[in-house]
């Protein structure tokens, strides 16, 4: 059994890591975990000497480890995707150095800048009070002119293109499809005949994206970064993947991240939403394409609990987190139901 | 134990409640808690005394007052003795018969969803009234699989999970 939290032994070798990527020594200080994330381990990690003098930096460290929920783990996405991204609209921290390499901290990593602010909670208590008005139409702008720009990075010159893998508008759906549809063989349990029908509707409905866009792949309110009313960051880019942007629309307006209200991400109106998203993004959305994309979304989180059940069950860790989540898949199922029965 | 299981299990969600988060710190730790907190609150729904402890005790205990019994065959002392609880017990399916059994249906289920595609794609001589029917069945089955499924969790304590605090 591996322990939640091994923190102590991690700050050597991280030294002994960026003393040899940068040719010089460095001090590496206590190093903090972040309690955020289900997969990925976030550390903050201050180091002293990188530019050779005697400022400090703090950095943040993704570790990936092998009893994670999606184990095993590769930086190579994140980090491809985080450099297509730079010097784009969508904030996103600097990637920095990272390996696969499990002789260097024990699991694949990936250094970036850290950048300030504080995350939305996405799942709120029924008596939770909604965001202050202007906080949250300003969040929710600045939310959907993110993602649009996303989707219209040209990334067919970018780093990001080594992720292809053959992928076409026209096929960018059903690769989708059988993609969850091995991981879900992967990580269930038992049989659940009710993913099953869903795969069997997703695959003979596939539809033909408007075109092949970088796909975040969990963007939702608790994967951004603000500040007094500014996103400073998009985070987690773990499931980032090439395929229609409509992916990321339907994601975005799951029940699951509407925290009680009737608003997409608790930050932005439907309509609004898809209104502004449109004109930023330069196509028209289809709202048939939105839903076929939310019962795909619904099995994705389904198959992320299954993930989360097999991980706590297989004794892989401890986090108490995992059972709750695979407690939700029968949740995840139903509603997909739901919303196949209204898009057909 | 001589507590009602879901009583055990309020006591110690009140415990953990009052007495240990309200003493703990640390935010990732709090989660834990919560953790800990929404997995016994499936358990109050949910689960009951093992039935192979219980079959246990009920073991003994039979084969004590059966040796009474036997012993005062013939006596007639024996028709002064307490009423005793007539012998046998329920028969007690154990759950990972019952598990396997699910599963087992649900694998067939899987099976018949892509049989009657199959059916479908190949244009067989099936009635489609029939095959509408069967689907329906299927469906129906799944849909309340997952219904009672619903019925027996607990609100999921995420946003507790997350903050590690609760209004």
């Amino acid at each position: 059994m591996t322990t939640l939290i091994d923190d102590a032994t991690l700050a050597p070798k991280i030294a002994d890591y960026l003393a040899t990527q940068l040719g010089h020594a460095v001090t590496v200080g206590a190093v903090r975990r972040f309690p955020v994330g289900f997969s990925w381990l976030t550390y903050a990690v201050p180091v002293t000497g990188i530019d050779g003098g005697k400022t400090t930096q703090e950095l943040i460290l993704r570790l990936g480890p092998d009893y994670g929920l999606f184990a095993p783990y590769s930086a190579g996405p994140q980090v491809l995707s985080m450099q297509s991204l730079e010097g784009s609209a969508v904030p996103v921290p600097r990637a920095y150095w990272s390996s696969d390499d499990l002789s260097i901290l024990g699991a694949p990593f990936m250094f970036c800048e850290k950048v300030s602010g504080d995350a939305v909670v996405p799942w709120v208590s029924a008596n939770e009070p909604g965001l202050e008005e202007g906080y949250r139409k300003r969040l929710a702008e600045q939310f959907i002119d993110a993602l649009a720009a996303l989707h219209c990075v040209p990334w067919q010159s970018k780093p990001v293109a080594a992720m292809a893998h053959g992928i076409t508008a026209d096929n960018a759906a059903l690769l989708n499809v059988q993609h969850w549809e091995s991981q879900i063989a992967r990580w269930a349990m038992r049989p659940y005949p009710q993913a099953e029908w869903g795969l069997r509707w997703l695959k003979a409905h596939c539809p033909v994206a408007p075109r092949v866009a970088i796909v975040h792949g969990d963007y939702r309110t608790g994967n951004f970064l603000e500040q007094g009313g500014r996103i400073t960051a998009i985070l987690d880019w773990e499931l980032v993947h090439l395929g229609d942007p409509h992916e990321d629309l339907g994601w975005a307006s799951l029940p699951m991240y509407m925290g009680g209200s009737k608003l997409i991400c608790r930050l932005a109106e439907p309509e609004w939403f898809y209104a502004r998203y449109a004109e930023k993004a330069g196509f028209e959305v289809s709202m048939r394409l939105v839903r076929y994309y939310q019962a795909l979304s619904l099995l994705k989180l389904a198959a992320t609990h299954m993930a989360a059940a097999r991980c706590f069950e297989e004794g892989r860790f401890n986090d108490m987190r995992m059972p709750a989540m695979g407690s939700q898949i029968a949740t995840c199922l139903r509603q997909m139901e739901k919303t196949i029965e209204a898009a057909a | 134990m001589n507590n009602s299981f879901a009583r055990l299990i309020d006591g110690m969600n009140a415990t953990l409640r009052s007495e240990v988060l309200s003493r703990l710190d640390d935010e990732f730790a709090r989660g834990q808690v919560f953790g800990v907190i929404n997995l016994l609150n499936t358990f109050k729904v949910r689960a009951d005394w093992s039935t192979g402890f219980l079959l246990e005790q009920l073991a003994v205990q039979r084969t004590a007052l059966d040796g009474v019994a036997a012993l005062m065959q013939g006596w007639p002392e024996a028709a002064t003795l307490p009423a005793l609880p007539p012998p046998g017990v329920p028969a007690s399916v154990p759950i990972a018969e019952l598990l396997a059994q699910r599963d087992s249906a649900n694998r067939a289920i899987g099976e018949l969803l892509g049989w009657l595609d199959a059916q479908r794609a190949q244009g067989s001589q099936l009635p489609a009234q029939v095959a509408a029917d069967i689907e329906q069945l299927l469906r129906t089955a799944m849909r309340s699989e997952l219904a009672i499924e619903l019925k027996n969790s607990p609100r999921p304590l995420f946003a507790e999970m997350s903050s590690g605090s609760e209004d």
